[in-house]
């Protein structure tokens, strides 16, 4: 429907603008429809009485002339009759012309000068018995009523008035004008009302709109002023009731961020302290049992060549070593003690080499680092690294690898990159993969970021920040203490 | 739906502001001045009758007009009438021959017989008697019995060289031992008898000299005024106002002229012309009627001006 379509584009432009405009817009809207509804009756009123007014004049000048031309006609007094039209022309000055007209249609006497627009004569004229006829002439000079009156029954003659109606325009144009000033007057002080009307009705808004941008940044504390007992007030209240609840609720969840962390710090500290634990065991102890079994193997060997255990002995002998070769590896996976002992660097160069070596898929390691980073720093970056690699030789089918590794000024930046088949990261944003997830948490502990970019069959990258000499946020826990083994 | 309201509000109130207006009867140019035309001459040359404001001109168009359409049809040729404030303009109308007919006063006949020849053509004759008086009319109310009691008055004369109206009471006034600007407080001319009688009726003055026929035939016209006015003197007869033809009208349209005037009496399609103006007929009349006056007015100077 058209009316709905109107309706929808007058929304379409009227919901576009502020609520400034909007109410400036009403008051000015109202003001105007009444001011040109009020110009408009107030012309048309003003224009049908002064038009009834000036038929009214044009009659009773123009019996006036007719009665006082009388005798003066009759007794072909002319220089009275000039006279006589001359002071009805000044005194009544919507008066255009007059003349006399005798009774064979000659004009007896006019007042215009030097001439008589002859076609004026046949335009009006009137029966003798009539008290009078009005007929509307178009001139030059604008419309004029012209008003004849017989002269003594005609007998003597007639006598012709015409009254233009320019000063009733100039009347109804001056009224207009003062219309419009006072529409322009009205116009003006409705904006200054609109204006403080805005002030009033958005002040309170404003406010919460800027409230409400604070609580988005995570700002509690700004409390909305209720400026008036109204509908705003009550969602001022509502906002302030809203905004004590959210920090409340907010405290809590830090609290229990906070205690959360500390949990984890304390899991992940506990975890690695395990690990060094087990690593030094197996190293120190297990190993070296094991190392002694495989020499008292050998030994075994040697002396009893003919002996039926020798092929026993042999065969136990390669049981040992293997089981030491892992032990080995268990232990340099459990903690490597090159990370504690020569730190970051040489540990991922280790990592690598034996990650290379184990899944056939060449690593580029690059790292930049002119010195030791603190050790829970180091033990983060190892272990996230560690996880990727991990992740790349289960899932990637990669190609080849890198590892980078740098030091900007205030920051440690690790990137692993792999040409493997990739994958969506968004859509583990619903299940997290707990090995990711770790990786995250790992970095966030020490306020860093873990950043993913993946698109399949294009690879994966992960990139990790980790600040230097940034304190702690406040009412944290202590963090990852790693000690040296 | 509020705007909606309005918005049709003004387009009804739009429409109520069409003005009804009359029909523009046609255009006309008032800055396009053209010369007059000369008026188109008669089809005939007309009778130009001048008749002397004995009564208003109003009064005198009403009344004459019958006549004049008479002359008109007998004469079937038209017949303009010409007016003039005073006897002295009638006069030199007259004179000029600017007029081919005139109905004139006493006075005024014998000012223009004896300055420059105007002729007598015909006389009315009312009530049988082809003489009139001049009557002192004052107001009802009034203690003036005769002349003398309107010493220090305001007096209303008619015309400046009208008999009845100001050459006989300054005659009057001028048996008592006065003159007229030392007798009366204040005097002024009316230039016609009705309007005398008016201003006495009024009270606007304290007396006039007014045309005895004048004053009947007024009476006749408005009955009101009998109870507004009375007559306090009464002049000797004096010769009837004549009907006169200029020394330069034609002989043959003179002799017409007569002929036809004389005539109506007998004609019964005159009989409504004659009572307008109540006459009885129309009679031959001889210079000598008017010898009295003449004698009257030889002691009573007339003014070049009123």
């Amino acid at each position: 429907m058209i009316f709905q379509e109107l309706i929808r584009r007058f929304w379409d432009f009227a919901g576009a603008v502020s609520v400034r405009t909007k109410i400036l817009g009403i008051v000015l809207g109202l003001v105007a429809l009444f001011g040109v509804a009020a110009t408009i009756q107030a012309r048309y009123a003003m224009t049908a009485t002064l038009t009834a007014q000036l038929e009214e004049q044009s009659i009773s000048v123009s019996r006036d002339l007719a009665a006082r031309a009388t005798d003066p006609i009759l007794l072909n007094d002319l220089l009275r009759l000039h006279d006589l039209l001359d002071e009805t022309l000044a005194n009544n000055p919507n008066v255009r012309y007059a003349f006399l007209v005798d009774p064979h249609g000659q004009v007896i006497a006019n007042t215009f000068e030097g001439g008589f627009p002859l076609d004026l004569l046949a335009l009006n004229s009137v029966q003798p018995n009539d008290h009078h006829h009005t007929a509307l002439i178009q001139t030059d000079d604008g419309l004029v009523w012209d008003t004849a009156v017989p002269i003594l029954d005609g007998k003597v003659g007639t006598a012709r008035i015409g009254l233009s109606d320019a000063s009733m325009h100039s009347a109804v144009s001056t009224l207009t004008v003062q219309f419009i000033l006072i529409i322009l007057l009205v116009s003006a002080t409705g904006i200054l009302v609109a204006v403080f009307l805005t002030w009033i009705l958005t002040r309170p808004i404003l406010s919460l709109v800027h409230a409400t941008q604070a609580v988005a940044k995570g700002d509690f504390s700004p409390r909305v002023k209720r400026w008036a007992n109204d509908e705003i007030g009550d969602l001022a209240e509502a906002f302030n009731n809203m905004t004590e609840e959210l920090a409340r609720t907010d405290e809590l969840r830090r609290e229990r961020e906070s205690l959360r962390r500390q949990l984890l710090e304390k899991v992940i500290a506990t975890q690695e302290d395990e690990r060094r634990r087990i690593a030094r065991e197996l190293h120190d102890s297990t190993s070296q049992n094991l190392t002694s079994l495989i020499v008292g193997l050998r030994t075994m060997e040697t002396t009893c060549s003919q002996c039926a255990a020798l092929t026993k002995a042999i065969d136990l002998r390669q049981v040992a070593s293997k089981t030491l070769e892992e032990v080995h590896d268990l232990s340099m996976r459990l903690r490597p003690r090159v990370l504690d002992d020569l730190g970051l660097a040489a540990a991922l160069e280790r990592l690598a080499s034996e990650w290379q070596a184990r899944y056939k898929i060449p690593v580029d390691v690059a790292i930049q680092l002119s010195e030791r980073l603190p050790s829970e720093v180091e033990t983060a970056i190892y272990r996230i690294v560690q996880e990727t690699l991990t992740n790349v030789a289960r899932h990637a089918q990669a190609k080849s690898a890198s590892i980078l590794v740098e030091r900007r000024s205030d920051l440690v930046r690790a990137i692993v990159e792999d040409d493997g088949v990739g994958f969506e990261v968004n859509t583990n944003h619903g299940e997290p993969h707990l090995g990711l997830l770790g990786m995250c948490e790992r970095a966030e502990l020490l306020n860093g970021t873990l950043t993913i970019e993946s698109v399949p069959e294009h690879g994966t990258s992960v990139f990790i920040e980790i600040p230097l000499r940034s304190p702690l946020p406040a009412g944290e826990g202590t963090g990852v203490r790693e000690k040296p083994a | 739906m509020k705007k909606v309201i309005l918005l049709l509000t003004v387009v009804i109130l739009a429409s109520c502001s069409v003005i009804p207006r009359t029909e523009v009867a046609g255009s006309v140019d008032l800055n396009n001045l053209e010369p007059l035309p000369t008026p188109e001459g008669y089809e005939a040359v007309p009778l130009r009758v001048a008749i002397a404001a004995v009564i208003s001109p109003k009064g005198t168009l009403e009344s004459y007009s019958p006549f004049l359409k008479y002359l008109e049809t007998k004469l079937n040729r038209p017949v303009e009438l010409i007016q003039r404030r005073t006897y002295l303009e009638i006069n030199d109308l007259v004179e000029r021959g600017e007029v081919d007919i005139a109905f004139v006063c006493t006075s005024a006949y014998v000012q223009g017989h004896d300055t420059f020849g105007m002729e007598l053509l015909v006389a009315p004759q009312v009530n049988g008697e082809t003489t009139y008086n001049s009557l002192l009319i004052v107001p009802t109310h009034s203690s003036a019995q005769s002349m003398s009691d309107l010493r220090g008055k305001v007096f209303a004369f008619t015309d400046p060289i009208s008999l009845s109206g100001r050459v006989y009471p300054t005659y009057v006034v001028q048996q008592l031992g006065f003159k007229p600007e030392e007798f009366f407080a204040r005097t002024f001319f009316t230039y016609s008898h009705d309007e005398a009688i008016r201003a006495v009726a009024s009270g606007i003055a304290d007396g006039a000299a007014v045309d005895s026929l004048v004053f009947e035939f007024g009476l006749d016209r408005d009955p009101s005024l009998r109870d507004k006015v009375r007559v306090i003197h009464t002049s000797p007869d004096f010769g009837i106002p004549p009907v006169v033809v200029s020394p330069f009208t034609r002989p043959q349209v003179k002799a017409e002229l007569q002929a036809l005037l004389l005539g109506m009496a007998d004609d019964p399609a005159a009989q409504k012309a004659l009572t307008a103006i109540e006459i009885d007929r129309f009679v031959l009349i001889d210079d000598s009627a008017y010898d009295g006056v003449r004698a009257l007015m030889s002691d009573i100077p007339i003014p070049e001006t009123p």
